[in-house]
């Protein structure tokens, strides 16, 4: 397609000769390629320098509040907060059940009044869904010798678990920020201004808890 | 512009009758066989000609009617007592109708409060002519609406009442056969306004309302009518047959008459490219704050309604990409609906319209084959057309090196069927849901000089969220990109390549 592309444009006068039904069909061909062209460059154009490592999903889509020492001593929690307004709820890398050995093995929905993974959130207005305050427990995780809870820290409606957890609790201990998310968390625009003056942010936790991320 | 040229014969000097025509002939003939005393009762209540035609003659209403102006219709009705109906009648046939308040006398007071009065009908069309065309509408056919007050309905039902009471003995008084104001006008101008607009009447996509109100609408009007009303029905509840001629108040003001042109919504359809990460698809505004640069809607639509004269547009698109993702390759297709067209621009200006929006200095949007459709096509748009496939451009981040045997696995992978969560994105907006998605290929372009990105291109099916496939959205959309390459992936940017109308 190229040398078509060449030759059409080298010799103007050899193109007059030509049939005009002849003709038609490497023009459209060309067109064609022109468009493929033009897609590929425009594809390639846009991309301007590549960082080693980009932000990650999670850093460029939420802001990072941490709450510590939350009711005990080294129970540290994320609070990962959408633009949307909604809330991603699990374990602060200084949590103290990291420090247990081997890790968290287990992990039980089923604390205070119903089992938080039963509960079926359904439709755009959240049916049924928990309605948490920030001491509400949320979760219950163990490690070989101890078990902690583990609470919502954000007053609104509870609109999932991360059920996965229950089959896969190592992934608490490989990617607690990612996978290893224990809920989603809607709180109401109001009580989320209130509830975010008990929360520290990602600069004041690295500070306190004297680690880096 | 009156038209100046046609005779007006009833107001022709020299002739006693001023009979020219055969339709004046007829009209004379029907003025001269109503009821004399009942025509009496009528005028003598302040009731317009036309409307003593309307309500008293057996002989269905007819268009001859409008070519007689009202004084000689005068005459003819007068005429037993000439002598004396020629003194009276000046003052009297001037005065507004007590049943039509002016609309059939072709009386109206104009924007400026003045009260304006044509002859006969085809002077009275020319008015209308000029007001319609004030409009700056290009059309070739038309449909004429008349809406009147409904003190016009009232008032003739006391009036038929009215004659019930005095002439029911004689067994002539029909009131099933009368018809309405709103038809009589339209049986009286309509044949003038087809010529006078040089435009045929059927009930087209282009619309000309003549819409008259009361003069005397306001506070203090409205208070006189419910209490004529509240007099009215009593006077029904007691069922009174004969209705008092002192209950028929004057009107001095006829009606306000506006003229209001409406088209039917106009169509065009074409393909959108969106070349910008910063520029909406609609117009996307939250608490007086815009959301990005532009939107394609209003790129598009503001250049297509001047072109158009229209009073607004709307913007329908097969499908959306978010903010900051472009649509390049096929372009998009999408609807625009223009309300009130006064024309529909050629070809040719479309093209010019294309040209101008692709060759914009910014060059946020494009467009291809813009083109005028017919409105049926909407409901093909909607149904038929659906959005199949889309194909994608995403350039992703790796946590390692692309290996060959990535780009392998990832290209073996056809009719990959992976569930997704309802995205954290949009989770806040839309129901808590599980969804089973189709990856039908994917293909992977490797990137110079940087080996921890390449670019995939992938089709899916519509309605697969795709940075949440790449992702992986916390684990929430399964399989993705990095549960493929056992690795963390992250989506840099996103372009639209394809989009697949259900009938392609």
């Amino acid at each position: 397609m190229e040398i078509q592309k060449t030759e059409a444009a080298k010799n103007p006068e050899t193109d007059d000769t030509i049939e005009s039904t002849k003709q038609k069909q490497p023009e459209e061909e060309l067109e064609h390629c022109d468009e493929e062209d033009e897609l590929r460059s425009l594809l390639l154009s846009d991309i301007g320098d590549l960082p080693l490592s980009p932000p990650s999903a999670t850093q460029v889509n939420f802001v990072s509040y941490f709450i510590t020492d939350f009711t005990k001593p080294g129970h540290d929690q994320y609070i990962y907060r959408h633009a949307n307004g909604l809330c991603v709820v699990g374990l602060a890398p200084t949590h103290v059940a990291f420090k247990d050995q081997g890790g968290i093995t287990n992990i039980d929905f089923n604390v205070g009044k119903s089992d938080r993974s039963v509960l079926k959130v359904s439709g755009k207005r959240k049916k049924n869904a928990m309605r948490s305050e920030s001491n509400t427990a949320l979760c219950k995780v163990s490690t070989a010798n101890d078990s902690y809870i583990v609470r919502c820290c954000v007053k609104g409606s509870l609109l999932e678990v991360n059920e996965r957890l229950i089959n896969q609790p190592q992934l608490l201990n490989s990617s607690a920020d990612r996978e290893g998310y224990i809920a989603i968390i809607m709180p109401r625009p109001a009580d989320w201004t209130k509830n975010k003056e008990s929360l520290i942010t990602l600069e004041e936790y690295k500070e306190k808890k004297e680690v880096s991320l | 512009m009156s038209d100046e040229a046609k005779p007006s014969p009833g107001d022709s000097p020299g002739l006693s009758n001023g009979l020219v025509s055969d339709s004046d002939r007829r009209v004379y003939q029907a003025a001269r066989s109503l009821h004399p005393s009942a025509v009496k009762d009528l005028l003598s209540l302040g009731v317009c000609e036309r409307c003593v035609f309307r309500l008293v003659s057996v002989e269905p209403f007819d268009f001859d009617l409008s070519s007689v102006s009202a004084s000689t219709l005068r005459r003819w009705l007068d005429s037993g007592d000439d002598e004396e109906a020629a003194a009276s009648s000046e003052p009297s046939c001037s005065r507004v109708c007590i049943v039509c308040l002016g609309v059939l006398q072709f009386v109206f007071s104009d924007a400026r409060q003045t009260m304006v009065r044509s002859d006969c009908g085809s002077d009275y069309a020319a008015r209308i002519t000029d007001l319609v065309k004030q409009e700056g509408h290009e059309f070739d056919s038309f449909g004429l609406e008349v809406s009147v007050p409904s003190t016009v309905m009232e008032n003739e039902s006391s009036v038929l009442l009215y004659l019930k009471g005095k002439y029911n003995s004689e067994g002539w008084v029909q009131s099933e056969k009368i018809i309405s104001v709103k038809d009589a006008l339209k049986v009286l101008v309509l044949e003038s306004l087809k010529a006078s607009l040089g435009a045929k009447s059927d009930s087209s996509s282009f619309h000309i309302r003549l819409t008259y109100s009361k003069a005397s609408d306001g506070a203090q009007g409205a208070s006189e009518t419910t209490h004529e009303r509240k007099k009215r029905k009593t006077d029904e509840e007691n069922g009174s047959t004969c209705m008092s001629e002192n209950s028929f108040q004057k009107v001095y003001e006829p009606c306000s008459l506006s003229v209001h042109c409406n088209k039917m919504p106009i169509f065009f359809s074409g393909r959108y490219f969106k070349y910008s990460r910063n520029v909406s698809q609609t117009r996307w505004i939250i608490d007086d704050e815009r959301m990005g640069e532009a939107s394609v809607e209003e790129l598009i639509g503001g250049n297509i309604l001047p072109a158009c004269l229209g009073d607004s547009y709307k913007f329908h698109a097969a499908g959306r990409e978010d903010i900051d993702v472009r649509m390049l390759g096929s372009g998009r297709p999408f609807l625009i609906e223009v309300q009130n067209a006064r024309k529909c621009p050629s070809q040719q200006s479309l093209t010019e319209i294309e040209e101008k929006i692709n060759n914009s200095e910014k060059k946020l949007v494009g467009v291809k084959d813009l083109k005028f459709i017919g409105s049926q096509c909407w409901a093909m748009m909607r149904e038929g057309e659906a959005e199949k496939q889309k194909q994608y451009a995403a350039l992703v981040w790796m946590a390692r090196p692309l290996e060959e045997k990535d780009i392998d696995s990832i290209s073996s992978l056809k009719e990959l069927k992976i569930l997704q969560k309802t995205p954290v994105r949009v989770l806040h907006r839309r129901s808590p849901l599980e969804r089973e998605r189709t990856i039908h290929w994917m293909k992977v372009e490797k990137m110079k000089g940087s080996s921890n990105y390449f670019l995939l291109h992938l089709c899916t099916q519509a309605g697969t969220y795709i940075k949440e496939f790449v992702h992986g959205d916390l684990g929430r959309t399964s399989p993705s990109m990095g549960s493929i390459l056992g690795c963390r992936a992250e989506i840099i940017q996103l372009d639209v390549t394809d989009v697949k109308m259900g009938d392609s």
